[in-house]
C-alpha cells in the first residue's frame, strides 16, 4: 500500500507550481549534501604548484600526479590499511554478538529486558567522547598498550549495540506466523530458526554489518583516544589537516567513498533483482 | 605488583560474567558489577593506585652494550628533516639514507609530533606501565615535558662514551645544556627563536614594541597569530620580566596582557601548528612565529613581504632535542643516529633544508662552502640564498645577539606548578 | 541442515509447556544464553570502563608524583570552576543542530516518504551518499570551502559582494553549519521511518473530514511523525554536545566546547583525574537531560524510538 505513489491523490487542486516546492527543495538539500563529496573528488585532480604538496583552497588544474603517487607515503597507505582492517574485523566480530543480543532482545520477554534495552541505547546516545574517555580511562588504569588491539576492542564495544538494535527491528517487524507455520510443520526450534526466521531477518544481520563496517571504518572520536600510536585514515587527516593535508588523501576519500557506493548499490540491485524493496 | 591487581580485576569480571548465567540474572550481575567497580579502587589504591611503575634506575652501561638493532624508528615534528628527490621522483631523506648506506640499520620515519603537550600524552599511556612507545628516537622541546621524560626515567640516560662526533663537534652549551646538565639524556637535534613575524603586505605602520600587537589601530581584526606554548614566556620577557626565574605573580601579569589582547579583538587564533598557512595565505598580518619557519619563505621561497623581527622587548629561545625513550627497541642504533646527526656534512644539509639553528658551529662554514660550490656551477639564485642564510641572525645568531636580546623559558618543576601556571594560562587561549 | 522424519501423530510431538509470559522455560534460558556474550561485552567495554573513569575522577595527583586514589571529590569543583560556560555554549550549539536538522530534513523526507514511490529507496540513498565518506574528511572539505579565498568567498569577494575581511571559518556559523552536516542523516534516517510508516489513508481521512492540506499536516502527520522527531532529536542533541570536531577543525578560541575541554585535558594535557571528572558530569547531564525529553514524550517511546533508527 505504501509503494502507491499518492501524487496527485493528495493534491487536489494546486497551482502548477506549487508542486515543485517539495521535489525542488529536496533536490537542492541533496546537492548541498554532496557539495563536499564532489570537492574532495575535484581536488583529487589539483595540480598544485610548488613542493609543499598540500591542499590547497585554490584549484590550479587538472593531474593525474596524485593517482600516481597515491602509495608513496608509507604512513598514509598504513593508516588506510589499518582503517579497512578494523572496519572489516569489527564487523566480522560485532555482527554475532549483536545478531544474538538483537534477537534475544526482539522476542524474548526476560527480567532485566528492560535493564539490557537501556544500556544499548545509553551506549548508541551518550555523547562518544565519554565513550573513547572512559576507555582510555580503563586501558590506562590496566595498564593496557594502546595499539590495534585495544582500537579494536573499542570498536567492536561500540558496533554491537548498532548492530543489536537493527536485527531487533528486524525481528520485531517480523511475521511470525512463519515460525508457527514452520512449527505445525514438525520443525524443531533450531531448523525453524534456520531455515525460516534467519532468512528472513538476514537482511537486517546484513544492514547490521554494513553498519558496523562503516562505523569502524570512518570513526574518530573514539578511536583518537585509544589508538596510541597507530594511525587510521581519519586519525591522519586530523592530524595533517592543520597542517596541510596530502592531496593523496582526497585519492583515498574518492577511492574508499566509490567502493562504499558500489557495495551499496551492488547490494540494492541484488535487492531490486530478487524481487523483494531493498532494506533501508 | 601490577600483575597482582591485573589478575584480581579479571576474576571481579569472570565472578560478575558468571553470575549473569543465573536465572536471578541480569539485576543482581548489574548490583554485583557495581560492586565490583566499587570493590575495584579499593584493592587498586591497595596496591598504589595502578597509576606509576616504580622508579628504575637506568644503567647507560648496559642499555647501550651490544650491537644495535636493524630498524629505527624515529618520531619527529612535520618539515624538520632534510628531503629530496630521486631520480624517479620519488621522495627520501639524504641524511638518513646516507645513515642507512653507512651502518646498514634502517629508519623508519614518522612525524607524529605536533606539540609537546599533545605528544607527551599521547605516549604517556605506555610509559606509565612500563610498556614501550614504539619509537627509539622521540624530538621534544625543553620544557615541562622534557623535565617530566626525566624525572620520570621514561627516557634512558645516554651512555656519554659512545658519542664521538658529538663531542667533537657540539657547541659547548650543547655539551652542557642548563636543562640537562652534561647533556645525559638527550642530545639537541635544531633549536631556535620564537620572536614577531610580520607581513609586509597587510600593516600600515611599524610593529615595534609589545603593546602594538593589541593596537586596534595598527592592526586590522582578526589578524594576529599567537602560539599557545610560547606566548606566556614571549610576553613575560617583552614585559621585563626574568623569564627563568619568574614567580605567579609575574605569571598573572602576563596573562592579564594576553586577556587585554585577546578582549582587543586582534587575535585571530592560538597556534601551535598549522599558524605558517596562515601567514604565507595573508590571513594574519602579524604573527608570533619560529624562526625557521619564517626564514625559509622569506629568503627561499622570495616571500620578501615576509619579514622575521625582534621587538624591543626581545624574544625566547628553545632547543628540541633527540631523546631515547624507555624501553626502545633500538638504543644502541638510536645513539648512533643521534650522534651522526653531529657531523658537519650532515649538520649543514639538514639545517640548509630546515632553517633553523644547529648545535653544531661547523655549519656556517659549510653553508658558506655550498654557497661557493653553488656559484662555481653557475646556480647563482641557490648561491646568493645560501650566502644570504650564512649571515642570517635567524640563522646564525651571535652570542652578543643571544645575550641581549634572548631569554630561555620559565622551566617548571613540580605538578603544583604546572597546574598554576596552566590554571593562569589556559583561558586565554580557549 | 538435518532433516527430521515426519512425525505421525500429535504425540510424537515435543511437550510444550506455557509458562505466565507464554513463552517456553527453554526459550527463556535460550535468551539468556544468546545475550550472554553481547551483554558481557558491552559490561566490558561500557559499564566497566565509565566505572573506571568515575573512579579516576576522585584520584589526586600529576604526571610527576603519580595518581592516587584518594576520594578527591574536590576534582569535580576544581574541573569545573570557570567551563560552565563551555557546556552551555556546547548544549547551545547542540540545540541548534538538532533544530537545524530536523527542519532541513523534514521537507526532504516528507516528500520521498509521501511522493517518493518507487523512487523511495533511491532517494533515500542518495540523501545518505555523502556519509559513505569519513566525517573528519567531510568537516576538512568544508574548511577548504569556506576558506576565505576559497572556491564560495573568493568570487564573492571579487564580485565585490562581500567585503574583503568577510570571515566564516573561525566563527560558530561555521561551527554549527558543520554540524548540521554532519548529523543530518541522525535526523533524517528517524524521520523518514516514522514518516514512512504513516498510512497514506489517514490523510484521506482527514481530507474527507473536510481538513485542508495544513490542517491534515498539523494535525495527523506531524504528531503521528513524534516517534521519528524525539528519536532525531535525541541522536542528533546528545551525540553533538560532546562533538568537539567541528569546532576545532572549522572554529577558533571563541568557539570552545566541551567536547574540545575534555579532549584537552585527556589527549594533550594528560590530567586523567580532571579530565574523567569532566566526562563524568557530561555524561551524566546528558542521561539526565534525556530521562527528563523522554518522561515528557513518554517512556515506551525511548525504545521504540531507539529500534526505529535502524
Amino acid at each position: 500500500m505504501r509503494g502507491i505513489s499518492y501524487g496527485s491523490r493528495l493534491g487536489g487542486h494546486r497551482k502548477r507550481w506549487t508542486r515543485f516546492i517539495l521535489p525542488g527543495y529536496t533536490v537542492l538539500l541533496l546537492l548541498f549534501l554532496i557539495a563536499p563529496i564532489l570537492m574532495m573528488i575535484l581536488y583529487g585532480f589539483n595540480d598544485i604548484p610548488g613542493i609543499a604538496e598540500r591542499q590547497s583552497a585554490k584549484f590550479f588544474g587538472f593531474t593525474l600526479d596524485w593517482y600516481r603517487r597515491l602509495f608513496e607515503d608509507p604512513l598514509l597507505t598504513g593508516a588506510v590499511r589499518n582503517s579497512i582492517f578494523i572496519a572489516i574485523t569489527a564487523a566480522t566480530l560485532s555482527t554475532p554478538l549483536g545478531t544474538l543480543l538483537g534477537l534475544a532482545l526482539g522476542r524474548y520477554g526476560f527480567r532485566g529486558r528492560g535493564g539490557v534495552s537501556f544500556i544499548i541505547f545509553m551506549a548508541i546516545a551518550v555523547p562518544e567522547i565519554v565513550l573513547g574517555s572512559s576507555l582510555l580511562a580503563m586501558y590506562v588504569q590496566v595498564g593496557a598498550p594502546l595499539g590495534l588491539a585495544t582500537i579494536l576492542l573499542a570498536h567492536i564495544g561500540f558496533d554491537t549495540p548498532f548492530v543489536a538494535v537493527t536485527v531487533r527491528a528486524r525481528v520485531s517487524g517480523m511475521d511470525r506466523s512463519m515460525e508457527d507455520a514452520a512449527k505445525d510443520l514438525f520443525a524443531s526450534p533450531l531448523v525453524a530458526f534456520l531455515r525460516v526466521t534467519l532468512p528472513i531477518i538476514a537482511p537486517g544481520i546484513m544492514a547490521g554489518f554494513m553498519l558496523s563496517f562503516v562505523l569502524s571504518l570512518d570513526d574518530f572520536v573514539i578511536t583518537n583516544f585509544v589508538s596510541g600510536n597507530t594511525t587510521t585514515f581519519p586519525l591522519y587527516v586530523y592530524a595533517t589537516q592543520k597542517m596541510g593535508i596530502p592531496p593523496t588523501v582526497n585519492v583515498f576519500g574518492t577511492v574508499l567513498f566509490l567502493a562504499g557506493v558500489s557495495i551499496a548499490l551492488f547490494g540494492l540491485f541484488r535487492g531490486l533483482l530478487k524481487g523483494k524493496s531493498a532494506a533501508a | 605488583m601490577s600483575e597482582d591487581h591485573e589478575q584480581l580485576e579479571a576474576d571481579a569480571i569472570r565472578t560478575a560474567m558468571k553470575s549473569r548465567l543465573t536465572r536471578r540474572g541480569f539485576l543482581r550481575t548489574a548490583g554485583v558489577g557495581v560492586a565490583g567497580g566499587i570493590a575495584l579502587p579499593s584493592l587498586l589504591a591497595a596496591c598504589g593506585g595502578g597509576g606509576t611503575s616504580g622508579k628504575k634506575v637506568w644503567d647507560p652501561a648496559e642499555i647501550f652494550s651490544g650491537q644495535p638493532g636493524k630498524t629505527l624508528n624515529f618520531a619527529n615534528w612535520p618539515l624538520y628533516i632534510d628531503k629530496a628527490r630521486d631520480k624517479n621522483g620519488k621522495v627520501y631523506y639524504p641524511s638518513l639514507t646516507k645513515f642507512t648506506d653507512a651502518t646498514g640499520i634502517a629508519v623508519n620515519y614518522t612525524i607524529p609530533i605536533t606539540d609537546n603537550p599533545d605528544f607527551f600524552a599521547k605516549i604517556q599511556p605506555m610509559l606509565m606501565p612500563g610498556k614501550p612507545t614504539g619509537y627509539d628516537i622521540i624530538v621534544m622541546s625543553n620544557g615541562w615535558e622534557f623535565w617530566c621524560l626525566v624525572q620520570k626515567e621514561w627516557v634512558y640516560p645516554l651512555d656519554t662514551s659512545k658519542r664521538p662526533t658529538f663531542d667533537q663537534n657540539a657547541a659547548d652549551w650543547a655539551k652542557d645544556p642548563q636543562f640537562d646538565p652534561g647533556a645525559q639524556h638527550s642530545m639537541a637535534y635544531q633549536w631556535g627563536l620564537t620572536s614577531i613575524c610580520v607581513n609586509h603586505d597587510l600593516i600600515s605602520a611599524p610593529i615595534t614594541k609589545l603593546d602594538d600587537l593589541m593596537d586596534t589601530e595598527k592592526l586590522p581584526s582578526a589578524s594576529v597569530g599567537m602560539l599557545k606554548d610560547d606566548m606566556p614566556d614571549f610576553v613575560m620577557r617583552n614585559l621585563g620580566i626574568d623569564t627563568v626565574n619568574s614567580t605567579p605573580a609575574d605569571w598573572k601579569e602576563a596573562a592579564a596582557w594576553l586577556m587585554k589582547q585577546r578582549e582587543s579583538g586582534v587575535v585571530r587564533g592560538y597556534y601551535s601548528q598549522g599558524y605558517t598557512d596562515e601567514v604565507t595565505a595573508g590571513n594574519l598580518a602579524v604573527s608570533m612565529a619560529w624562526s625557521g619557519d619564517i626564514i625559509y619563505y622569506a629568503i627561499w621561497e622570495g616571500m620578501s613581504n615576509l619579514e622575521m623581527l625582534m621587538l624591543d622587548g626581545g624574544c625566547v629561545r628553545w632547543v628540541d632535542n633527540m631523546m631515547i625513550p624507555a624501553h626502545a627497541a633500538n638504543p644502541v642504533g638510536a645513539l648512533e643516529l643521534m650522534d651522526w646527526y653531529y657531523r658537519p656534512d650532515i649538520a649543514t644539509g639538514l639545517q640548509e633544508w630546515v632553517m633553523y639553528m644547529s648545535p653544531v658551529p661547523a655549519t656556517q662554514d659549510g653553508f658558506l662552502a655550498d654557497a661557493k660550490a653553488a656559484e662555481a656551477k653557475g646556480w647563482k639564485g641557490y648561491a646568493s640564498k645560501l650566502y644570504a642564510s650564512a649571515k642570517s641572525e635567524y640563522i646564525f645568531p651571535s652570542p652578543e645577539f643571544l645575550d641581549q636580546q634572548v631569554s630561555w623559558m620559565r622551566q617548571l618543576k613540580t605538578d603544583d606548578e604546572k597546574a598554576e601556571w596552566d590554571s593562569i594560562f589556559e583561558p586565554v587561549s580557549r | 541442515m538435518a532433516t527430521t522424519t515426519v512425525p505421525r501423530t500429535q504425540a510424537d510431538l515435543p511437550p510444550i509447556r506455557h509458562s505466565a509470559w507464554g513463552i517456553t522455560a527453554r526459550r527463556r534460558l535460550a535468551a539468556y544464553g544468546l545475550i550472554t556474550p553481547g551483554v558481557a561485552w558491552l559490561m566490558l567495554f561500557f559499564l566497566i570502563p565509565v566505572l573506571i573513569m568515575a573512579m579516576t575522577s576522585l584520584k589526586s595527583g600529576g604526571v610527576l608524583e603519580g595518581y592516587r586514589f584518594t576520594w578527591a571529590w574536590s576534582n569535580f569543583p576544581t574541573a569545573w570552576a570557570g567551563k560552565g560556560h563551555y557546556f552551555v555554549r556546547s548544549l547551545m550549539y547542540a540545540f541548534l543542530t538538532a533544530a537545524g536538522t530536523m527542519t532541513l530534513a523534514y521537507p526532504a523526507t516528507y516528500w520521498i516518504a509521501f511522493y517518493g514511490g518507487r523512487w523511495k529507496s533511491t532517494l533515500l540513498f542518495l540523501l545518505l551518499l555523502p556519509y559513505f565518506v569519513s566525517f573528519m574528511i567531510r568537516t576538512v572539505m568544508w574548511k577548504f570551502i569556506l576558506a576565505d579565498i576559497g572556491p564560495v568567498l573568493g568570487p564573492l569577494k571579487d564580485w565585490h559582494m562581500l567585503p574583503s575581511g568577510f570571515r566564516i571559518l573561525a566563527t560558530p556559523f561555521a561551527v554549527v553549519g558543520g554540524l548540521i552536516y554532519n548529523y543530518l542523516p541522525y535526523s533524517a534516517l528517524p524521520l523518514y521511518v516514522a514518516l514512512e510508516r504513516i498510512d497514506p489513508a489517514m490523510i484521506e481521512a482527514a481530507k474527507d473530514l473536510f481538513a485542508n492540506r495544513t490542517q491534515a499536516f498539523l494535525r495527523v502527520v506531524l504528531p503521528l511523525s513524534l516517534p521519528g522527531l524525539f528519536a532525531a532529536t535525541l541522536l542528533t542533541f546528545v551525540p553533538a554536545t560532546g562533538d568537539y570536531v567541528e569546532a576545532e577543525v572549522l572554529g577558533s578560541q571563541n568557539t570552545y566546547m566541551i567536547g574540545n575541554l575534555i579532549q584537552d585535558e585527556f589527549l594533550k594535557r594528560g590530567r586523567y583525574p580532571i579530565a574523567s571528572a569532566l566526562s563524568i558530569v557530561l555524561m551524566l547531564g546528558m542521561v539526565v537531560l534525556t530521562s527528563i525529553y523522554a518522561r515528557f514524550l513518554g517512556t515506551e517511546d525511548e525504545v521504540v524510538a531507539a529500534a526505529v533508527t535502524a
